[in-house]
């Protein structure tokens, strides 16, 4: 029936497609953590194991075991102990059900680290920092990125001789390293911005224009070292787009009639910008990864940095909610992505499918 | 369809800031008062005491966040503060303190009084000390060890208006015969005000784990100079009491910093960056090439080597019930495999003077305690060779590659030692290179260990238990009025000893099983006698037996000196801090112990 | 041969494959010339570089040239081992997938999207933080290459899928060969530029994530990567302390290689694909 409405019908299969990725995602972040010589139950009865005398601990062991779904659990909602009261652990599949149950309820767990806060809790007051410093970067870096490509495709020459090595170079620069260097020459050397921190210390979070614009000054750093490695990514892709739609037949037909040039660029850009989108859909993980370890370097108060705290303090509730989470934001970015291009790709339209 | 038509950059950017802003606001901490800005002049930022994010402030939980627990004297404050600069006990919440016989007593400042306004009394002082009887989990239950019996009466006193004071005895334990160690709780143990902490205990049914629950971060009753403003996951705030019973202390002065902020960094360069550029006025922790940062502002203590005050040791706790462990020759050729000068160079930017064998520090206060003599002859050094042969002469035997490196090592037997591994924080740094280096001389003298870095929890937890080989610990830090008494019983005492797998806090390494047949009654005894002498020569010759026995046993690897707390300072916005030249505290941070004072004498030279 | 000059012709080959040998040569042959111990010190903490140690001494008092130059054997190892795998693995499940078509290709084309848009950083935090032990060099390798193949095998089988409705293909269907001789005789040929292409591409982001993953502290253990340098420098003050020797080479290494890795395979492209040729 949705077939009369062919874009309705393709975001609807992707939407599925998407729905059994989520459900796979989810699987890795439980399988994953399981493959090592550690598991989760062992991890948390050596936390609470020093302190086991202390009804607190007990407490904390318990809520922990039962709140991951971990042990069995008796009738009255005790845990079922052994002979030397160790707790008794789920058949895995078990556990990995209740697993998937609290991830559909959005319980991420308790975190080791904070206990006893939850980690959606934790990363609730992380996200809005990442998205502020991702969304931005990655859209402009992307049209920058387009922008550049484009014209050094079309004009060739000097902007080609500049542009493109210009790109590759900016492209082969890892994230890191960049954001490294930036700390060291311009927030250490020259002492021109903050090296660490989100915003002022002096200042709360609020919407007064002190705090927005301290929080500009601090975004100039993590915002370049991201952009321009992105956008040069960008414009190799978009420049090689762009020679091929200048070598397609559409575009000598038009040149040979006349037309304006600008109109020209334009098909082209347009007719190049879908495989674009498509690219973006696809490198928007590793885009994510990126931009997640240059929040490390900056210590920008959004996820990357609470990723690098529970790595470094071994919160494996913390670093598996964060992951799930940053795969979520790449589906649903993708997502999105499919979903513009299922407005604007014509095939979609006409029905003979996208991608 | 037209392209243009869907990008609006401009759009989509304003809404994913806007986005972020709002849910930012949301995220905001809860302040009491709208402010949101705290000025450079009135505000002191003091970073290295929370590492994590503040769950909670009830001071009867095991960890609170700063600046409750711990010897901060922000919030809640002691009976009396030590002042290790000249030995002596200052008064605070307590006048005067008396050493009776079989008891100690203090005088309590009828001045003293609550946030809300309630006198601060012997009720309260009984209060704190009882809970930690009827409740066994609470943190300061280990002063029931020391402590028989907490009493109050009224005595007269002619300073105080009433002509009457309060004052509160407390009997020490007979078994234990400790009267320094009770003088240490006197000024370790925080009073809390019982018209508040009674209400919500009994609202949690008197169970304390209930009530562990209950944060107390809003508006806490405190009798200290500061009270929680706010905080978050970046910070806490707090903020001057200008009603503080204290002032009177100060010819009825306040601190200088209206606002106490203590950023919560979550790396270790953060703490030396935000020095240098001017953002943290004060910060304990290690901050290796101190001198690097001089021109930037930042200072310590002394201007040049050592920069700290040597106060404590860092040592590797060897558990000696395991084999070859057992062996003191293998631990005595272990003390001398360790390149002690590569230790303090490398590990501890020369943050110490050269190490001496021993347990008593050959200089400050314990200098009157310590026998060069002694050390000469007993002490072991670095020596490779000694190590090696000290190996030979025990029988093990050690196999090297090609390249010089080892593989494994045997026993007299014959039989291979299993590798043996240094149990330390993972992240540590300056832990991490201390273990590296040991570790490393060690394996060139043959015996087969390895570096074995564990996440923090996992280490706290595993110290007491003894389920390692090796651990790196400094044991009681704290420049207390009962060094180095305390570090003798922290290392060698057997009077708690329990078996591997059960909790001591001290001598981790269950050296002396006083059920073994070599137990040497000695150490134990000694340790009972010292805190009751008073003949300075009978001290000298009690110590300098436990430090003799210390070095042939060898129970544990000493490994460089470090100061009680780092404190590292700048100087870009607030000058007159405290160091070797300018000694009205001692070298403490401005938060801890009398260290407080400082915040009555810096000044602020913002702009 | 043809494609050797054409190769040559372009200035990007040459640049990119002469900086890469440049690397390569050094990473094998300089321990000869230079080499000092790395496990031993040989003078204070954050040395200057000149004098005795080109490079300087990292915090440890380690000349950090030595360190460099094993880092940078260590990185190639890792990031040669995680092309590997990542192309053989790509490459045979694209080849099969686009060769055989139906179910099979359905599945394995839903696989290979599936983990194209779960980040490979979020895999590799997970396994690498649940690896508390026994993290080794080639353990990392391995881990990204099955976790970068994704790449590979879609790239792969579009160019596959487009060959099987060649003639040559069909005449060798007709005359019996099997699939696996199709698939090694008449279809990886032609694809070996590709292929080649693909390799490429995956060694210049094995190496990227190595150092990426070492940064954050999920590195290899008891070795010296150039991540681990950085990861090292960064966390002993490296920046504050003005020890430019102690991370910046580090950093033009990994740049200037995965740079070289990216201009070959641009003039790679340039030539297999002339309409991108000027």
């Amino acid at each position: 029936m949705l077939k009369r409405y062919p874009t309705l019908y393709y975001i609807s299969s992707r939407a599925v497609w998407y729905f059994i990725t989520f459900l796979a995602a989810v699987t890795i972040n439980f399988m994953l953590p399981r493959l090592g010589p550690a598991n989760p139950v062992d991890i948390i009865m050596a936390r609470t194991a020093g302190g086991l005398d202390t009804k607190a601990a007990m407490e904390k062991e318990e809520s922990y075991l039962k709140g991951f779904g971990l042990v069995e659990l008796n009738k009255d909602g005790s845990i079922v102990r052994d002979a030397s009261n160790k707790p008794v652990q789920s058949p895995l599949i078990k556990q990995f059900f209740n697993y998937v149950k609290m991830c559909l309820k959005g319980d991420l767990g308790t975190s080791f680290l904070n206990y006893p806060k939850k980690v959606t809790e934790i990363i609730a007051g992380a996200i809005p920092w990442t998205l502020a410093l991702q969304i931005p970067t990655i859209i402009i870096g992307w049209i920058i990125g387009n922008i550049l490509g484009a014209l050094a495709a079309y004009k060739r020459g000097v902007y080609d001789g500049v542009i493109f090595p210009a790109a590759l170079l900016a492209n082969a620069v890892p994230f890191f390293a960049f954001g490294m260097l930036l700390v060291y020459v311009f927030a250490l050397q020259f002492n021109l911005f903050p090296a660490i921190g989100g915003y002022a210390q002096d200042l709360m979070p609020s919407m007064s224009w002190e705090f927005i614009s301290s929080a500009a000054y601090y975004y100039v750093l993590p915002f370049f070292s991201i952009f321009l490695i992105l956008a040069g990514g960008q414009a190799i892709g978009m420049r090689s787009m762009c020679i091929y739609e200048l070598g397609t037949d559409y575009i000598k037909y038009a040149k040979w009639l006349g037309m304006k040039e600008h109109k020209i660029v334009f098909y082209m850009f347009r007719n190049a910008m879908l495989p674009q989108l498509t690219g973006l859909a696809l490198s928007i993980g590793i885009m994510v990864g990126g931009a997640l370890i240059t929040e490390m370097i900056f210590s920008y108060p959004g996820l990357g940095m609470s990723m690098l705290t529970a790595i470094q303090g071994n919160d494996y509730p913390l670093i598996q909610g964060i992951t799930l989470l940053v795969t979520l934001s790449v589906l649903i970015a993708n997502f999105s992505v499919d979903i513009l291009i299922g407005f604007l790709d014509p095939r979609v339209k006409a029905g003979i499918g996208g991608k | 369809m037209n392209i243009k038509g869907y990008f609006r950059p401009k759009t989509m950017l304003a809404g994913a800031l806007l986005c972020g802003l709002i849910s930012c606001k949301s995220n905001a901490p809860k302040t009491t008062n709208g402010e949101v800005s705290f000025p450079r002049n009135q505000t002191l930022y003091m970073a290295g005491f929370q590492w994590g994010e503040p769950n909670t402030f009830n001071p009867l939980c095991d960890w609170p966040a700063f600046p409750v627990g711990g010897n901060y004297n922000l919030m809640y404050e002691p009976l009396l503060n030590y002042n290790s600069s000249n030995g002596q006990m200052e008064p605070l919440i307590a006048k005067s303190y008396q050493k009776q016989n079989g008891a100690i007593s203090v005088i309590l400042d009828s001045r003293a009084k609550w946030s809300d306004g309630t006198p601060l009394t012997a009720e309260d002082v009984l209060f704190t000390f009882q809970i930690s009887k009827t409740y066994p989990s609470a943190p300061t239950a280990y002063v029931w060890t020391n402590i028989s019996a907490v009493s109050a009466d009224s005595v007269a006193d002619s300073s105080s208006e009433s002509g009457k004071a309060e004052r509160v005895t407390f009997t020490i334990s007979k078994e234990r015969n400790n009267p320094l160690a009770v003088l240490d709780h006197l000024q370790a143990v925080r009073i809390i005000p019982k018209h508040y902490i009674q209400k919500q205990l009994d609202a949690a049914n008197k169970d304390l784990a209930e009530f562990q629950k209950v944060k107390l971060d809003k508006d806490p009753v405190v009798s200290g100079p500061y009270t929680l403003h706010s905080y978050s996951g970046e910070k806490i705030v707090l903020k001057r009491r200008d009603d503080y019973w204290g002032k009177v202390l100060y010819e009825n002065r306040l601190p200088k910093p209206q606002y106490v902020i203590h950023p919560i960094y979550k790396a270790n360069d953060h703490f030396s960056i935000a020095l240098q550029q001017g953002n943290l006025d004060i910060s304990s922790t290690f901050i290796p090439r101190i001198w690097q940062k001089e021109k930037q502002g930042v200072r310590t203590w002394y201007s040049k080597e050592p920069y700290f005050v040597p106060a404590a040791m860092s040592m590797l706790f060897i558990n000696v019930t395991k084999a070859p462990l057992n062996d003191k020759n293998f631990r005595r050729a272990m003390a001398h495999a360790i390149n002690y000068a590569d230790v303090k160079e490398l590990a501890f930017s020369q943050y110490s003077p050269n190490l001496e064998p021993g347990l008593i520090l050959p200089f400050g206060t314990e200098k009157q305690f310590y026998s060069q003599e002694d050390v000469d002859k007993y002490g072991a050094k670095y020596n490779l060779e000694m190590a090696k042969k000290l190996l030979k002469d025990a029988g093990f035997k050690s196999v090297f590659n090609s390249n010089g490196e080892l593989e494994y090592m045997t026993d007299s037997k014959g039989q291979k030692v299993p590798t043996l591994s240094i149990k330390s924080p993972a992240g540590w740094t300056d832990w991490e290179a201390m273990v590296q280096i040991a570790v490393k001389g060690m394996r060139e003298a043959g015996i087969d260990i390895r570096e074995g870095f564990v996440d923090a929890s996992i280490y706290f937890n595993s110290l007491p238990t003894a389920d390692w080989d090796l651990i790196l610990h400094a044991p009681s830090v704290n420049s207390t009025p009962s060094q180095p008494w305390t570090r003798f019983e922290s290392v060698l005492s057997s009077r708690n000893w329990k078996p591997v797998g059960e909790k001591m806090n001290e001598n981790q390494g269950r050296f002396n099983n006083p059920k073994a047949k070599d137990y040497n009654y000695k150490v134990d005894s000694l340790l009972r006698v010292i805190p009751n002498l008073n003949d300075d020569a009978e001290k000298l010759a009690a110590y300098r037996a436990l430090n003799v026995i210390f070095m042939q046993e060898q129970p544990t690897l000493p490994l460089v000196y470090r100061p009680e707390q780092f404190y590292e300072f700048s100087v870009k916005n607030w000058d007159n801090f405290p160091n070797e030249s300018n000694t009205y505290t001692p070298p403490q941070v401005p938060c801890f112990g009398v260290g407080i004072k400082a915040l009555w004498e810096i000044n602020s030279t913002a702009k | 041969m043809k494609i050797l000059k054409n190769l040559l012709k372009s200035p990007f080959f040459v640049i990119g494959m002469g900086l890469f040998l440049i690397t390569i040569l050094v990473a094998v042959f300089s321990p000869i010339f230079y080499n000092i111990d790395i496990h031993t010190r040989v003078g204070a903490a954050y040395t200057n570089p000149g004098g005795k140690f080109i490079l300087g001494t990292d915090h440890m008092g380690i000349d950090m040239f030595s360190l460099l130059l094993k880092g940078l054997q260590s990185s190639l190892y890792v990031g040669f081992m995680a092309g590997i795998i990542a192309t053989v693995l790509g490459t045979f499940l694209g080849v099969y997938a686009g060769f055989k078509g139906g179910w099979i290709d359905d599945v394995i084309t839903m696989v290979t999207n599936l983990f194209i848009v779960i980040p490979q950083f979020v895999i590799l935090v997970l396994v690498s933080s649940s690896m508390k032990e026994g993290r080794s060099l080639s353990l990392i390798a391995l881990l990204i290459g099955l976790t970068g193949w994704t790449w590979s095998a879609r790239a792969v089988r579009a160019q596959a899928a487009s060959l099987k409705s060649r003639d040559h293909i069909s005449l060798a269907k007709v005359n019996g060969v099997g699939t696996i001789g199709i698939v090694m005789l008449h279809i990886l040929p032609y694809l070996m530029s590709y292929v080649c292409m693909v390799f490429i591409m995956q060694t210049a982001s094995g190496i990227l994530s190595e150092a990426a993953i070492s940064m954050i502290g999920l590195g290899p253990f008891d070795t010296v990567s150039l991540g681990t340098i950085l990861n090292q420098a960064m966390r002993s003050e490296a920046l504050t302390d003005g020890a430019w020797w102690a991370f910046m080479p580090a950093m033009i290494l990994v740049t200037v290689i995965s740079f070289a890795l990216y201009m070959i395979n641009t003039s790679m492209e340039g030539v297999f694909n002339p309409r991108l040729r000027k």
